[in-house]
């Protein structure tokens, strides 16, 4: 079935990974210089050890709604003394824990939370600890949201819809000292030597303008959201992946297909089979119950509306069809 | 929490419906109580139409003003006037439009609905164009923007776009038709001058408003669920508003797989993009409307384009859950910020107020102008002579007579004038 990526692992698509990758490039020199540094959401962690190519110095709070990704994202990130704490967002005592985790580190801090925001039941009470966290100046925070009106379908993951008028009505909460950025996606091309030798190219692209649709909002508020990095990554695409993927898209949805056409061949078979079945209990019920008259005897049998329910359609022979007598 | 939302009645309407479905919401949150307050005696029945009434806990303005809140809402100007009587730790106007709009020049109301915006109380709005409006006007207020969400349940969205009706474009217009402001006459004339063949379906719950018109059909009122029915058999909605908030309909019309024409009017730019997924057409031009709508009929690859497109924008609309996460973020905000600052306020309340006095001034000069001149126009008519003029210009006898003067009494006219 559509693969819908919403953990970030070694087999995401390049493209997706490098959108990931760039957001914790932006928070990187933040992390770098903190002492403590919270990672909501923080999946496998494949991401951000991608990103950040020396092992962070800040103590590393690792959250997650999954106990066992947050363990693996500890080992990817090479981090085996951070605080590793499964919770859920929409707690406001979860959110009190991994502040107090957080606090815990003298110094500057920084709370990264990239794509988690929409998956959460109820992103109120998130706002309201970060807010008040970056108003006190205990901590930077940089978030980011999908643009959702980018896509032309629902993503079932996703339990709030996010876009332009959205993000502005987030922005109106977020304290006034706040970096606002738009990641846009790139596209491109390159050439490389007949005996394909890895080649590493410095690339110039104009970026922004008119035709600039974000595929992301990103927003920073707390003391330090004006030091965000800003650049953009590019990376070689997996052609092989995506028509593989493609390939077991197409696969997953004939046999999906296919799986339904026989569901629904079933289903008309048990509709016909109740159908007759009706008439045939309906016959018989009429003709006991003439003779019940003839011989002035009460009626019997259950009404139309008490007939059991039919569970399971019998192999079908003609020995099984049985006639009334006429 | 304790909240309570000031409301002049339960009628059924566009903003108080917006109201009772974050109240609804947010009263299903943990900690949060909250009240609905009518603070005008009902005229009329209440409750119709409301599914989640009997859930919330309305009272009186007697009730309301017995108990202390958290957060004390007004929700339409008339609704200010109790704002400040209720005992509330913070006061909030949650701004549905720029009201004074509804009202016309020279009312009295529309000096009143202007005024309430400069009071030191927290805003909420719901379209971007009023926060921007309240930004300019107040750059000291806080100001939070909750914008109206879309129930998904009755609003589909549909899966894929419901099918066209070969030959014929299906045109809806709603609205109130005793709003100067909604345009449901123009819109039902510019449909009637379309060309190509069309059906044109008119709802709303005035029908003696609306009088006679050229429609094929009128229904209504009509429940949310019988409203999204019919958006579903429909192409296009066509809105000629002159004064619009939020601008819900066309949205509602685009999650039920219609497009719309309307006007520029204030709103449309949250959703509408025009040749994306929907039209727009000028102020008052109702042959141009005709046109556009004549266009849709005609070119069936459009008008699926404006429908899918729409679709699409109905997709990543936010739902009501998500909307009234927004409204308690910013309640929430605003109980945790300190009250705002009186002066700044009171100095914006009487710059509006020594205008609004001055405009008064002009008008009543003019009045005694007006006055003056009626009394002196008053005194000649009484003088026997004029009065036997006046008598004798109905005379049948004397018009055939003085025709042949007509000329020169026109000039005469002119010449005095």
């Amino acid at each position: 079935m559509a693969d819908w990526q919403e953990r970030i692992t070694r087999e995401t698509t390049p493209a997706i990974r490098a959108e990931h990758d760039l957001r914790y490039r932006l928070a990187a020199p933040l992390i770098a210089a903190s002492a403590g540094w919270a990672d909501l959401g923080c999946g496998n962690g494949v991401a951000a050890a991608a990103a950040l190519p020396e092992r962070p110095s800040a103590r590393a709070v690792l959250v997650d709604i999954d106990e066992r990704v947050v363990a693996r994202a500890a080992e990817e990130l090479g981090l085996p003394d951070a605080v590793c704490l499964a919770a859920d967002l929409t707690d406001p005592d979860a959110l009190r824990r991994i502040g107090a985790e957080l606090l815990e580190c003298a110094g500057e801090r920084i709370v990264t939370c990239f794509e988690v925001v929409e998956h959460l039941s109820s992103f109120v009470p998130l706002l309201q600890w970060s807010v008040e966290l970056a108003r006190e100046g205990a901590a930077t925070f940089v978030i980011s949201v999908p643009n959702d009106a980018f896509w032309s379908i629902q993503n079932p993951h996703h339990l709030s819809s996010w876009g332009e008028g959205a993000f502005e009505e987030l922005r109106r909460l977020l304290p006034r000292e706040q970096t606002l950025l738009r990641q846009i996606s790139l596209t491109g091309s390159a050439m490389i030597g007949w005996d394909g030798e890895p080649t590493r190219y410095e690339l110039v692209a104009e970026i922004g303008g008119e035709r600039a649709v974000a595929s992301h909002f990103i927003a920073a508020f707390g003391p330090r959201h004006g030091e965000l990095w800003r650049g953009a990554v590019a990376t070689q695409g997996d052609v092989l992946g995506q028509r593989r993927w493609e390939r077991q898209r197409e696969n997953d949805v004939a046999l999906a297909q296919k799986e339904l056409d026989v569901l629904e061949q079933e289903l008309a078979q048990a509709r016909a089979y109740v159908e007759r079945s009706s008439t045939w209990f309906a016959e018989w019920r009429a003709y006991i119950h003439e003779l019940e008259r003839q011989l002035s005897l009460p009626l019997s049998g259950a009404g139309p509306d008490e007939l059991p329910e039919v569970r399971e359609p019998p192999a079908e022979s003609p020995q099984d069809q049985a006639t009334p007598p006429q | 929490m304790k909240v309570i939302f000031l409301l002049n009645d339960l009628q059924l309407s566009g903003g108080v419906g917006v109201v009772i479905q974050h109240a609804r919401r947010l009263s299903a949150i943990d900690g949060w109580d909250v009240t609905l307050a009518l603070v005008r005696e009902e005229d009329a029945p209440s409750w119709v139409g409301y599914d989640e009434l009997p859930h919330l806990h309305v009272c009186s303005r007697e009730q309301a003003l017995a108990g202390h809140y958290d957060v004390a809402v007004a929700t339409w100007w008339e609704t200010v006037f109790t704002l400040f009587e209720v005992s509330a730790d913070r006061r909030v106007f949650f701004v549905q439009s720029l009201e004074d709009r509804f009202y016309e020049d020279g009312e009295a109301e529309r000096l009143g609905a202007a005024l309430v915006l400069d009071l030191p109380v927290a805003f909420v709005t719901e379209a971007r164009w009023i926060a921007d409006t309240i930004a300019a006007l107040r750059p000291e207020a806080q100001c939070y923007l909750v914008r109206n969400g879309i129930d998904k349940q009755v609003f589909g969205p549909v899966a894929s776009l419901p099918e066209t009706q070969e030959g014929l474009l299906r045109v809806l217009i709603e609205g109130s038709p005793s709003a100067w402001f909604k345009g449901v006459h123009t819109a039902i004339v510019a449909a009637a001058a379309m060309r190509e063949p069309h059906h044109v379906t008119v709802v709303t719950g005035e029908r003696r408003a609306l009088g006679d018109v050229v429609a094929d059909e009128v229904v209504g009122p009509l429940s949310h669920e019988e409203m999204a029915s019919l958006y579903g058999r429909t192409d296009v909605l066509l809105k000629l508003s002159i004064v619009e908030g939020m601008f819900g309909p066309p949205l509602e019309a685009f999650h039920c797989g219609a497009t719309c024409v309307v006007t520029p009017v204030t709103g449309h730019d949250e959703y509408v993009v025009h040749g994306w997924n929907g039209l727009l057409t000028d102020w008052d031009d109702v042959l141009g409307t005709a046109r556009a709508l004549d266009l849709l009929a005609r070119d069936s690859d459009l008008l699926r384009f404006l429908r899918a497109n729409a679709l699409e924008t109905a997709r990543a609309w936010p739902s009501w859950e998500q909307s009234s996460q927004f409204m308690a973020a910013a309640l929430l905000a605003i109980r945790r910020d300190p009250p705002p600052l009186a002066a700044p306020a009171a100095a914006s309340l009487l710059a509006d107020l020594r205008a609004g006095i001055e405009i008064h001034g002009k008008l009543l000069r003019e009045r005694v102008v007006f006055y003056k001149q009626a009394r002196r126009l008053e005194r000649i008519r009484r003088l026997p002579l004029v009065r036997l003029l006046l008598r004798l210009r109905n005379s049948r006898s004397l018009k055939l007579v003085a025709r042949p003067l007509r000329p020169l009494y026109r000039r005469a006219r002119r010449s005095l004038a």
